[in-house]
């Protein structure tokens, strides 16, 4: 009985950092493929979108820099826009259950409705998985992926990292910049950046 | 008429009380406050002295647990932003920022202090100043403050101080906050400790030869997105140096030409550093790729 106990606790611990050991997205490489439940129950498989461009979006309703993006109706408008052009756009939630962020699928769904929010679906992951495979730290990180699978953008959602409604107007939106010069068949002039915000509440965060 | 006198002498008493508790709130620094702290604007000097330079506090104190964050933030977060609001002749120079510390969650690591901190501004007066008897010296502060979660404040600080054409004297109610404060500052590092950074395919290894063995190295890069913040930082301790070995971040796709950044000894010895990136170690030398320009720290909003 103690043994069982002390094995089922090693097989979690081993389940539980072997997400860490994989080695992250990383600009002009392959994006890693990923299986999630989203929060209107259907199950994505990332691979299954080959062909369309995807746009990940790590999310967090509890972060002021989300909220920035979502109060202000920029996130929304560029999820419309984008899912408009045949574009699938995964908003992520990586907040382990009990941290800030974290949600259950119908408290999500009544998210996306009351915000008016318009992503292809809302992956749910609790565990972290998906986040440690894209090595996302902050909501809003961003990442491109091309129709061939290949990461084209990973970063900020803009230029103003900061919490201030006010400064979206001004802001440089990388993620439409990454779209729109892909799309043109140009080279993506800025694949990367240092993505801003809350930091991704994974399983473990010391606090 | 004896309740009225007594109560006279009542109110006279609490008047002295709350007089006696201002001066004290004044001396020890009464903060504005901030989410989970208080801040405060404070002068190293008694007096504005035109034609001199002076320094300008602003000390944070958080509560246990909570921070705020460094000039380069790490991996999330944003440092506190000031606007100022100064007399025509009063000039404010760049924050000095004290070396940071790692605060790791899980996967992330971030730049910043927790508990207290105070950011040293220096200013500087110009002649034209001595025409006004007072100055009133304004700031408007954006910081983010975080612990498990993170709360953005915005606060205005105020402060007023004479203008006086005597020599510059220190205020001893703050002189001891300065004085710590400057305890931490990073000091430009000795010139024969020949520090170099070289390039290797996913690395750039810093080594310096101090004289003696290091055992402790953590280098905190003034740069965005150049290192990878929350890898190990792998110290090699030499005869009479070091190698440190810190892996380049993913989000790093244009060679640099120089590495700066502050590197902490043993705990608490803060160095500026500004290294050339050598490549010898690199594995192509790929001499016709554009050098981008680092940008050491974000700029401040002109409003």
């Amino acid at each position: 009985m103690k043994r069982s106990t002390l094995y089922s606790i090693l097989v979690a611990v081993v389940i539980c950092t072997a997400p860490l050991l994989v080695v992250a997205a990383r600009v002009g490489q392959a994006a890693p493929d990923f299986t999630a439940t989203a929060s209107n129950g259907k199950t994505s498989h990332l691979f299954d979108y080959r062909g369309k461009y995807v746009v990940l979006e790590w999310h967090n309703n509890g972060c002021p820099y989300v909220g920035k993006h979502y109060k202000s109706g920029n996130m929304q408008r560029l999820q419309k826009q984008w899912t408009g052009r045949n574009v699938v756009w995964f908003t992520i939630i990586s907040s382990a259950p009990g941290k800030q962020g974290y949600v259950t699928a119908s408290e999500e769904n009544e998210y996306l409705a009351k915000m008016q929010a318009a992503p292809t679906a809302a992956l749910l992951d609790p565990t972290g998985e998906i986040g440690h495979l894209y090595d996302a730290k902050t909501s809003p990180q961003m990442v491109v992926i091309n129709p061939e699978g290949v990461v084209i953008y990973d970063g900020a959602i803009d230029d103003k990292p900061t919490t201030d409604l006010s400064d979206i107007a001004g802001a440089t939106n990388y993620v439409n910049l990454a779209l729109e010069q892909a799309m043109a068949g140009k080279q993506v002039q800025t694949p990367a950046t240092r993505p801003y915000g809350c930091s991704v509440k994974y399983p473990g965060s010391a606090y | 008429m004896r309740g009225s006198d007594s109560s006279r002498r009542f109110s006279q008493a609490l008047t002295f009380g709350a007089a006696l508790a201002l001066y004290a709130a004044g001396a020890q620094g009464a903060g504005t406050p901030i989410p989970h702290g208080t801040l405060e604007l404070v002068a190293e000097n008694r007096w504005v002295t035109p034609g001199h330079g002076f320094s300008l506090g602003l000390h944070f104190q958080l509560e246990s647990g909570w921070h705020i964050y460094w000039v380069n933030p790490g991996d999330s977060g944003e440092p506190p932003r000031v606007t100022w609001q100064l007399p025509p002749g009063l000039n404010p120079g760049e924050i000095e920022w004290p070396a940071p510390r790692r605060l790791r969650t899980s996967s992330i690591v971030d730049f910043g202090y927790e508990d207290t901190v105070m950011l040293i501004v220096p200013v500087h007066a110009e002649t034209s100043l001595a025409a006004q008897p007072i100055a009133r010296l304004g700031a408007e502060i954006r910081v983010l403050v975080c612990r498990e979660m993170c709360i953005p404040g915005r606060t205005q600080l105020s402060l007023t101080l004479p203008v006086k054409s005597r020599p510059p004297a220190p205020d001893v109610r703050t002189r001891e906050l300065f004085a710590a404060a400057r305890k931490d500052l990073p000091r430009p590092a000795p010139q024969n400790w020949k520090f170099s950074v070289d390039e290797a395919k996913d690395s750039f290894v810093l080594a310096a030869n101090p004289g003696a063995q290091i055992r402790q190295a953590v280098f905190f890069p003034l740069a965005e997105v150049q290192i990878d913040n929350s890898a190990p930082q792998i110290l090699q301790p030499l005869a009479t140096g070091f190698r440190l070995t810190l892996r380049k971040s993913d989000q790093l796709l244009k060679p640099i030409k120089r590495l700066k950044g502050v590197l902490v000894l043993s705990g608490n010895q803060a160095y500026l550093i500004d290294a050339p990136v050598s490549k010898r170690g690199a594995q192509k030398n790929d001499s016709t790729s554009r050098i981008h320009k680092i940008q050491s720290s974000r700029e401040e909003p002109q409003k």
